[in-house]
């Protein structure tokens, strides 16, 4: 395989939390703006691209029954570091996303991707698959974020996008609102891809 | 038994790693994140009862020690200077005073060469919403702007907010309070 | 707090402030267990269990060791150590001591460590400067509302095999949709506590 496919894959193949349903949490939590959004899904990124090459560089050495500990430390200080730093230089975020910082650490996809992927794949193809399936997740979550701001108040990236007149759509900034946003988006990827592959199948036969 | 001690002994290592790097991570962050606390947290509060200053009062902030709390461990009083061609002509920091329902918190501005208040902001309190929480609005705080610093302020020089006696009783114990605070510590706050 | 107050920090932990529906903690058991009664039952009993112990042992880390040592910033990774641990444990003493137990939730307990509800309860007790017996009760209260959450939400899954779903809807998207619905009906308890 190479690593450009190891990159792709997670931009659609696997993208969470569509494909990979994994990491909802944090996706239903904090999509209330594009910013925020992006926000989480880069600190995700930062974390998963780390400890996946951490994973990988050990993984002949850490013995197998200890193997998820041995992740769950090295997740947790990578976690610990995004923490210190998104503190020191982007204080508004860190307050902004609050309790979902330290939550990355029992974020499913980073332990995910560490037993699926890298504790069995080469330090460069582990950098490609975290990269891939980090950024496919901050994709994901901006345009969570993006569709929730704009119906639920009215401005993207928190300039206004509808005459002055409009009414926000309050339900999608929401709890409830999260859970429909991502049901709906979720169903709309299934109708894509359920329209790919039948294309597909009609260009083979 | 070899097993054993190999999975103890790697994930100690990893441990050992992981303690070191973040105690390292913890040390080059540490003065950042002490000024991007203050800048987010307590700068709305300094700009509301400070003016007209060309300084970054956060970045030259003074830190005071004043005793031990009951545990023993030192405590600090962080003053915000107001500058104006490198000279500090009035300086802001947090007071408390015992209010209806636990300790407000007040960020009080002192004008030393007016002897007056520049302003007060409530950084912190537990009131009861709808009556002693008023005490956060600023028809009440701005009737302290202005007061005089040289003698001590009574409940009778502000309009108390009705039904909120013992709240208003607490932000003036807590300008009090700032006021000895200031006497004690007057030449350090003014270097 | 008087009886009174406490009768309505547990109402608002189970149901106006769930942690499920309106904090967003722990999603992905609820739809990964939410396919069927009897799995619904289990994990929620082991959330209980786990999230009440798991919130009082690392209400006594913080404040016992973290914070005399002065090492706030390493609770993230201490907290996820202690939880990790605590499940081992209760796995081989349940394992040991209570077999019909075991044999009932003992598939559930790995799926636990990563379960946010637990981490995130736990940090929910020191963020909001609970202490000990409000970290208790409030870690229980919210264990009860996610189990709440979790079997109802069980209930109206099992009944989807009936239902004519369109075929992009299928799986977890109408799941979600579900979900946002029974968040809109418990957003209703808020009425309950008032301000």
């Amino acid at each position: 395989m190479s690593l450009q496919k190891e990159f792709t894959k997670g931009l659609w193949e696997i993208v969470p939390p569509f494909r990979l349903v994994l990491g909802l949490c944090p996706t239903l939590a904090v999509t209330t703006s594009a910013e925020n959004g992006m926000g989480m899904g880069m600190a995700t990124t930062f974390v998963l691209v780390f400890s996946n090459l951490l994973v990988s560089l050990l993984r002949k050495f850490i013995p197998s029954n200890v193997r998820i500990a041995a992740y769950i430390v090295i997740i947790a200080s990578f976690v610990v570091i995004v923490e210190l730093m998104m503190q020191a230089y982007t204080f508004p975020l860190y307050r902004a996303l609050g309790i979902f910082i330290p939550l990355i650490v029992v974020n499913c996809i980073i332990l995910g991707r560490a037993e699926a992927f890298a504790g069995k794949r080469g330090p460069l193809e582990s950098i490609a698959d975290g990269l891939g399936v980090g950024i496919g997740y901050t994709i994901s979550l901006t345009v969570l974020g993006a569709f929730r701001e704009i119906l639920g108040s009215g401005t993207l990236w928190g300039l206004k996008v509808f005459w002055s007149g409009f009414e926000p759509f309050t339900f999608m900034v929401r709890a409830p609102g999260a859970f429909v946003a991502l049901g709906v988006m979720l169903a709309l990827i299934n109708f894509i891809s359920l329209k790919l592959e039948e294309r597909k199948r009609r260009a083979v036969s | 038994m070899r097993e054993i001690i190999r999975m103890v002994l790697v994930l100690t290592v990893i441990c050992a790693a992981s303690g070191f790097s973040l105690a390292l991570v913890r040390g080059f962050t540490k003065a950042p994140i002490d000024y991007s606390r203050l800048k987010f947290v307590k700068e709305p509060a300094v700009k509301a009862v400070l003016a007209g200053y060309q300084n970054d009062p956060i970045k030259d902030r003074l830190v005071i020690p004043v005793g031990k709390d009951k545990k023993g461990k030192p405590m600090n009083l962080i003053v915000f200077p107001a500058k104006k061609g490198g000279k500090t002509f009035a300086v802001a920091f947090e007071a408390s005073g015992a209010g209806y329902h636990g300790d407000i918190g007040v960020m009080v501005g002192l004008d030393p060469a007016q002897k007056k208040l520049t302003g007060i902001s409530i950084v912190s309190h537990t009131e009861t919403p709808g009556l002693g929480a008023r005490i956060v609005e600023p028809k009440f705080t701005g009737a302290f702007k202005g007061k005089p610093t040289d003698k001590q302020l009574a409940v009778g020089d502000i309009s108390a907010l009705s039904g909120a006696t013992m709240s208003t009783k607490g932000v003036v114990a807590a300008v009090n309070n700032a006021r000895s605070l200031f006497d004690k510590y007057r030449d350090k706050m003014l270097q | 707090m008087s009886f009174g107050d406490y009768m309505l920090f547990i109402i608002g932990a189970i149901l106006v402030n769930n942690i499920l529906l309106a904090k967003f903690l722990g999603n992905c058991p609820f739809l990964g267990v939410s396919r069927r009664m009897d799995t619904a039952t289990g994990m929620s009993m082991a959330v209980i269990f786990v999230l009440t112990m798991a919130g009082m042992i690392t209400w006594l880390v913080q404040y016992y060791i973290l914070v005399p040592l002065d090492i706030e910033y390493l609770q993230t990774i201490a907290f996820i150590l202690v939880i990790a641990a605590l499940v081992q444990l209760v796995e081989i003493v349940m394992a040991k001591s209570l077999p019909a137990l075991y044999r009932a939730l003992g598939i559930f307990l790995p799926l636990i460590t990563t379960n946010c509800a637990v981490l995130g309860v736990a940090i929910i007790n020191i963020q909001a400067e609970y202490d000990f017996f409000d970290t208790l009760l409030f870690s229980f209260s919210s264990a009860v509302g996610y189990s709440l959450a979790l079997i109802l939400f069980a209930g109206i899954r099992e009944r989807f095999a009936m239902a004519r779903i369109p075929k992009v809807f299928q799986g977890t998207a109408i799941g979600l949709v579900t979900a946002g619905f029974m968040a809109l009906a418990f957003s209703g308890f808020a009425g309950l506590v008032g301000h």
